[in-house]
């Protein structure tokens, strides 16, 4: 360090002396490079006063009485500058800290959500989930049974942030410890409400969406806690429906009770599901109505069924100017043939 | 350890008489002006605590010279010492953001920056000592 | 922003007038103000949201809190004026199943 400043001091003699000898513009272009030089090395504002005082004093040894004096009143002045400065860094150190901390756990949740999405010869599935800020409130779970069978859930956890992420690990883990309904999605909610509601604080809640797919017979069966409406495209119809599942959202009431609905599926049918950051997107004009997720959908639905999900999200993204409110999840399951 | 000099803050005018005294003392040790201001700097804002919170303390300002080390180390030791209410949570002062002595003291974190050297021990109700040094280059 | 809320107090009953958004950054003046009301005992606390145009899941949440609170002190909780949107809201998550919602009450003020 000791090195740097007296290099950097040298320096800045030297751009000195060049601007003294002959005043123009590329110096002034040197000088602010210099300005970004001394950020770097972490040169205070009270020593870059002193490093024009010393060089005066060496190109000017006969300067006029108080001249000199002046600078030191400066230096004094710009002591609180450097305390600002200072501080500023060490809160900065401190803000790396804490985004590392951050970033730690972001890559920890990141590992509880599905590696990969399970491979069924007769299904095209997408996928997206994308957080507002660092940590999601959002999840989505898949398996695959012996039979080829298909769990998928989609869950959206109230508030967004580290509390939601908190809350998150806590439904991952709870489903993992009910195996044995996983197919049998109003089974399922209901003891996962049970968990839920022992375990969160009064006004905290999660909606959840929960589909099993038969390949077999390609029936999908479904039940909602809560969870904003996705949608069931009829590939015959070539029209979207609403696909709902009345139920109250987890965490609300000990005993409640799931309806399960189900669906036979055709082949070019879609299923899409999705968390409320989807429907609830605020842009400037408004809200984003789900007619125009589905308009957006059309936009893309010859292609596979990731390739729709990356490019609804994109579009999405782009209407809120690349600044998620919400977290954001998409599925997107299809019937080949 | 050579010079000494101990400063009453009472008022305004002491913290004036504290920070001349370790000005001169710093000039006379060979610190640069940038470092005489830092130390300057550093008296000032103790001995404002002083007199914002404590009412009645002293600053003492001594001259350094340690021989065990090689080269031997040459130096300047703040000591501001009050009999005031105490610091409740010491933790939280030394936080950046947290100013003790309102909008225009840096406090305690800012001080501890400008010096190479710090220490605080304070009790609730029995007072506060802070020793701070400054090492020459 | 913050919220409008005005409370007026009758015999064994009270109405929390609310206006305003109520999200993530304005749900905790709600949460103070509407437990206290439903931690009395035996009383009917009336939430008119004639006013509130936006609500987000956080929002919600206090709902569910009050909720519950009224429920643990034999308190009744009742919720009015709600606009389509927050309706849709309510009905979606299944709370409508299990609140108070006076569905009239929005008309009337039409």
């Amino acid at each position: 360090m000791a090195d740097t400043f007296s290099s950097m001091q040298n320096q800045y003699k030297t751009i000195l002396k060049k601007y003294i000898e002959d005043k123009n513009e590329v110096v002034l272009y040197q000088a602010q490079q210099f300005s970004k030089k001394i950020l770097e090395n972490q040169v205070s504002p009270e020593e870059t006063v002193s490093f024009h005082l010393e060089a005066i004093d060496e190109f000017f040894p006969k300067l006029p009485e108080g001249v000199r004096d002046s600078f030191e009143l400066l230096i004094e002045v710009m002591m609180g500058f450097g305390m600002a400065y200072r501080e500023h860094q060490s809160l900065r150190d401190k803000q790396k800290e804490l985004e590392a901390e951050i970033n730690v756990a972001a890559s920890m949740q990141q590992t509880l959500l599905p590696a990969n999405i399970p491979e069924v010869e007769s299904l095209d599935i997408g996928v997206i989930s994308m957080p507002a800020t660092k940590m999601s409130g959002d999840y989505y779970h898949f398996i695959k049974d012996e039979n080829d069978c298909i769990g998928l859930a989609i869950a959206d956890i109230i508030g967004k942030g580290i509390p939601a992420a908190l809350c998150m690990s806590m439904i991952k883990y709870a489903m993992d410890s009910l195996p044995e309904q996983r197919l049998q999605p109003g089974a399922l909610l209901e003891n996962l409400n049970r968990v839920v509601e022992r375990n969160v604080a009064a006004n905290m809640f999660i909606t959840m969406m929960y589909g099993s797919y038969d390949p077999r017979i390609h029936q999908f069966y479904y039940s909602g806690a809560g969870h904003e409406p996705g949608f069931y495209y009829n590939y015959a119809e070539d029209k979207f429906e609403e696909l709902y599942a009345k139920g109250l959202a987890l965490g609300i009431k000990r005993e409640t009770k799931f309806r399960e609905y189900h669906k036979r599926v055709e082949p070019g049918d879609f299923i899409v599901l999705l968390s409320d950051g989807v429907t609830e997107c605020r842009t400037v004009d408004g809200f984003i109505e789900r007619e125009e997720i589905i308009s957006l959908i059309r936009k893309y639905q010859h292609m596979t069924a990731q390739e729709i999900v990356d490019k609804v999200f994109y579009e999405l993204e782009r209407l809120q100017h690349f600044q998620l409110k919400d977290d954001f999840s998409l599925i997107i399951l299809r019937r080949k043939v | 350890m050579g010079i000494q000099s101990n400063v009453e803050v009472q008022t305004e005018w002491g913290i004036v008489s504290a920070r001349q005294a370790g000005r001169n003392l710093a000039k006379e040790a060979g610190f640069s002006s940038v470092d005489q201001a830092r130390i300057a700097t550093a008296i000032s804002e103790l001995a404002r605590n002083i007199y914002l919170y404590a009412n009645n303390g002293e600053i003492i300002i001594e001259f350094l010279e340690n021989e065990n080390v090689s080269p031997p180390r040459r130096g300047i030791k703040i000591t501001a010492r009050d009999e005031g209410p105490g610091i409740d949570n010491i933790r939280n002062a030394m936080e950046d953001g947290y100013t003790t002595s309102g909008g225009l003291g840096a406090g305690l974190p800012g001080v501890k920056r400008l010096m190479d050297e710090f220490d605080i021990d304070s009790r609730s109700g029995v007072g506060t000592e802070i020793t701070a040094i400054k090492w020459l280059r | 922003m913050d919220l409008e809320l005005r409370t007026v107090e009758g015999k064994g009953r009270k109405v929390l007038y609310v206006g305003g958004e109520i999200d993530a950054h304005t749900a905790p003046q709600l949460k103070d103000e509407i437990i206290p009301l439903t931690e009395e005992q035996e009383t009917k606390v009336i939430v008119d949201l004639t006013n509130v145009n936006y609500i987000d899941s956080t929002g919600l949440g206090v709902f569910i809190g009050a909720l519950k609170s009224a429920k643990n002190h034999n308190s009744k909780l009742e919720l009015t004026g709600l606009n389509d949107r927050i309706k849709r809201l309510f009905s979606i998550t299944g709370l409508d199943e299990v609140m108070n919602i006076d569905e009239d009450k929005r008309e009337e003020a039409k």
